[in-house]
């Protein structure tokens, strides 16, 4: 039930993540964070997460894919940030804590 | 000037608003330095045949300006003698000809803030979460640096 006056925002779980099963299967709410082409193919900027404690960055990236498939396309070229601190795509396991960012990085050009 | 207030100071800055290299060169200078190196980065007017309209930047924020420090503390081990590095970089909407990103750095002799400087943008191009969409007549294509260190040929 959202708090009145709370703006309505999607929270889609990932599988693993039982619906108010936040204690047995250990999920956090994370806040998701998507930039240029990640953006544009997911069809938003930002969105809040629940996904397992601890996870592998991949599995993390295929969550994500189930909820926006159209990421598909990039899997190759992004990598996460993940409290700012930038993490490739593989097997590295994350240990994630309620309110941690994770941002879609997809290869920069600054300058 | 007090003298003792000319410590080393980083002067990092993400904005919308026209780049000015005045601002940015008069941030750096000290009067224990004989130079200030700079670089201007601006938007061609042309890719591979194609007409440039303008250049549309977006930035992970608070990150990006994380990475710019992370660059400002690596240029400082690097270059002791480096006094003052300044970096701004504009987001949003650049037209042609426009600066995109200005880089000044002051040191007692012109060697390390040249080498720095080069460092600097080479380093950036690597590491802080910009992008940049370039617009042509008609199409936008999402540019990405070579400098980008996790893609690479190999992949």
């Amino acid at each position: 039930r959202r708090p009145p006056g709370r703006r309505r925002h999607r929270q889609p779980a990932a599988e693993g993540c039982p619906p108010g099963d936040g204690g047995s299967m250990r999920c956090q709410q994370v806040s998701v964070l998507y930039f240029a082409r990640s953006a544009e193919l997911a069809g938003l900027r930002c969105e809040t997460l629940s996904v397992p404690r601890q996870i592998t960055s991949l599995q993390l990236w295929e969550e994500i894919v189930k909820i926006h498939p159209r990421l598909a396309v990039i899997r190759d070229q992004v990598v996460f940030a993940v409290q700012q601190e930038y993490v490739l795509l593989g097997d590295q396991l994350l240990v994630l804590q309620p309110g941690d960012e994770v941002a879609i990085i997809p290869p920069i050009s600054g300058g | 000037m007090d003298e003792s207030e000319d410590v080393p100071k980083d002067f990092i800055k993400l904005k919308s608003e026209k780049l000015s290299v005045d601002e940015v060169s008069e941030l750096v200078i000290s009067p224990c330095c004989g130079a200030v190196s700079l670089f201007i980065g601006t938007t061609r007017n042309n890719f591979e045949g194609k007409k440039v309209i303008h250049l549309e930047y977006e930035a992970y924020m608070s990150m990006a300006e994380t990475e710019i420090k992370k660059i400002c503390r690596d240029v400082r081990q690097k270059w002791p003698s480096v006094k003052h590095i300044a970096v701004h970089h504009r987001l949003g909407v650049v037209p042609v000809t426009e600066a995109s990103v200005i880089i000044a750095i002051s040191s007692p002799h012109r060697a390390e803030s040249l080498e720095a400087v080069m460092y600097c943008i080479n380093t950036l191009k690597a590491s802080v979460p910009i992008w940049k969409k370039e617009i042509y007549e008609g199409e936008y294509s999402w540019k990405e640096n070579k400098e980008c260190f996790w893609t690479n040929t190999e992949k």
